[in-house]
């Protein structure tokens, strides 16, 4: 039950919580680091808008 | 509550939260899509002389001639502030009738700061609203109603931020049976917009909070630092309270090489001249930053008598402070060079398409509860004793 739930969990979740993790990154990268750190920056905030545009374009069914 | 009852309020809490602040909000995002790239459109639109390109290792001018220049076009006004530009070899010079002064009627010159000449005698805020770019801002920020506009538009922040939240908590129910990414186009147009609603809502969840209430901390900006002013200012020149402010101001680029001894490794970014709001009747107020990435967001600022010349403190902003700074690059989105800026903007577009599907999800709903209560009541005048039962 409890491993059920928490796939559940997971299968909502899972994705909002990888690209907000993501984000988060990619802000603080900017803010704190230079060079490598902007790189991975900029890399980390494209993830949010490649998803949105990729399913909106390409949806699950 | 029962889990029923406890989303019905989530949802109310969701539907009033936008529906107050989307029009706002919408503003807001169109109006921040130019306001990201405003340096470079600032730059483009720009119609002052362009600064002298020099050898390397000429000197700067003295600030004191700049601003004794500046003191010549505008006599009888009183100099605010002196800002250094940090992309460009130009120092702004900011003036205005008095320093009671609406800080809208403040306007600004810009100054070569090698050769010290006149590049560009601006128009004070309150005509630059009407610019293109000043209007961008004015829509942006306080709805030209200065500080009272800041506060509501803060609110307006401050709701979206409640949107946001109530939105997760009915994204979970709304996608228990949907995988990430399901966008059901085939079946009706508001469940189309419904799951383009909740994918955007959740791409832009983290980007769109950090931005809301990083926005709504800018818009307390002047309080923030009217807090500041009357507690640890006040402290700090307790001593001076019963004199009278100097007559004659000490030299400023003195004042500046005074305060950046005090604060070794810092760089010297702006001051506030003795008189104006950020600064105090007997000091200047040098405002100086760090040279890591995160405390070049950070101000120091070094209170230097305007009569001796001497250091009287330097100040420790308080937590709030130091958050408002961090708060504008977050906000902005000018800390990661021009991708970050695109990034920005895409994701400032995602957030309108939010804005808007939402809107529309309420239209769509509210027709179809319409539609519903129309075939209610003709099915209570076609036949009254099925609808009493």
């Amino acid at each position: 039950m409890a491993t059920r739930r928490y796939a559940a969990l997971r299968r909502v979740w899972g994705a909002p919580a990888a690209l907000g993790t993501l984000t988060c990154f990619g802000l603080l990268a900017a803010l704190l680091g230079v060079d490598i750190w902007h790189w991975l920056a900029w890399a980390a905030l494209a993830a949010p808008v490649v998803a949105g545009v990729w399913f909106w374009m390409f949806p699950r069914r | 509550m029962t889990a029923a009852a406890s989303l019905k309020s989530w949802y109310w809490i969701h539907k009033w939260s936008s529906l107050l602040c989307t029009l706002f909000l919408l503003v807001i995002c169109i109006t921040g899509l130019p306001l990201v790239f405003h340096e470079e459109l600032e730059h483009l639109l720009d119609d002052g002389k362009p600064y002298a390109v020099v050898a390397e290792g000429t000197p700067r001018t003295s600030l004191d001639s700049i601003v004794q220049n500046a003191r010549a076009q505008y006599p009888g006004e009183v100099v605010q502030y002196v800002y250094m530009d940090d992309h460009e070899p130009t120092v702004y010079v900011g003036m205005a009738a008095s320093y009671s002064a609406d800080p809208k009627q403040h306007h600004y010159m810009r100054f070569d700061a090698h050769t010290g000449e006149l590049l560009k005698d601006g128009d004070t805020l309150a005509q630059e609203q009407f610019t293109f770019m000043g209007l961008m801002l004015a829509l942006h920020v306080d709805m030209f109603a200065g500080l009272p506009g800041q506060l509501f538009l803060g609110l307006m922040g401050l709701l979206f931020v409640i949107a946001i939240v109530s939105g997760v908590v009915l994204y979970g129910p709304f996608m228990k049976k949907l995988s990430f990414g399901t966008v059901r186009k085939q079946r009706s147009t508001r469940l189309k917009w419904l799951d383009l609603h909740n994918l955007l809502g959740a791409v832009t969840l983290v980007w769109a909070t950090v931005v809301g209430v990083t926005g709504v901390i800018n818009e307390l900006a002047v309080p923030l630092y009217g807090l500041w002013q009357s507690t640890e200012v006040a402290e700090l020149i307790a001593s001076y309270r019963n004199d009278a402010p100097p007559q004659q101001h000490s030299s400023m680029d003195a004042a500046v090489a005074a305060a950046a001894g005090a604060v070794p490794g810092n760089e010297v970014v702006s001051i506030s001249y003795p008189g104006n709001r950020y600064a105090t009747s007997h000091h200047y107020v040098i405002w100086t930053k760090g040279s890591t990435p995160l405390t070049g967001h950070l101000f120091t600022p070094v209170l230097v008598d305007a009569g001796s010349g001497a250091v009287t403190a330097v100040g420790h902003p308080p937590w709030y402070l130091n958050l408002l700074e961090l708060s504008r690059p977050l906000h902005f989105g000018d800390y990661g060079g021009m991708p970050l800026k695109v990034i920005w903007a895409l994701l400032d577009l995602l957030t309108i398409v939010v804005l808007v599907s939402g809107l529309y999800l309420w239209f769509a709903r509210r027709k179809a509860n319409d539609a519903r209560i129309a075939r209610r009541v003709s099915d209570m005048s076609a036949n009254p004793a099925a609808a009493r039962s």
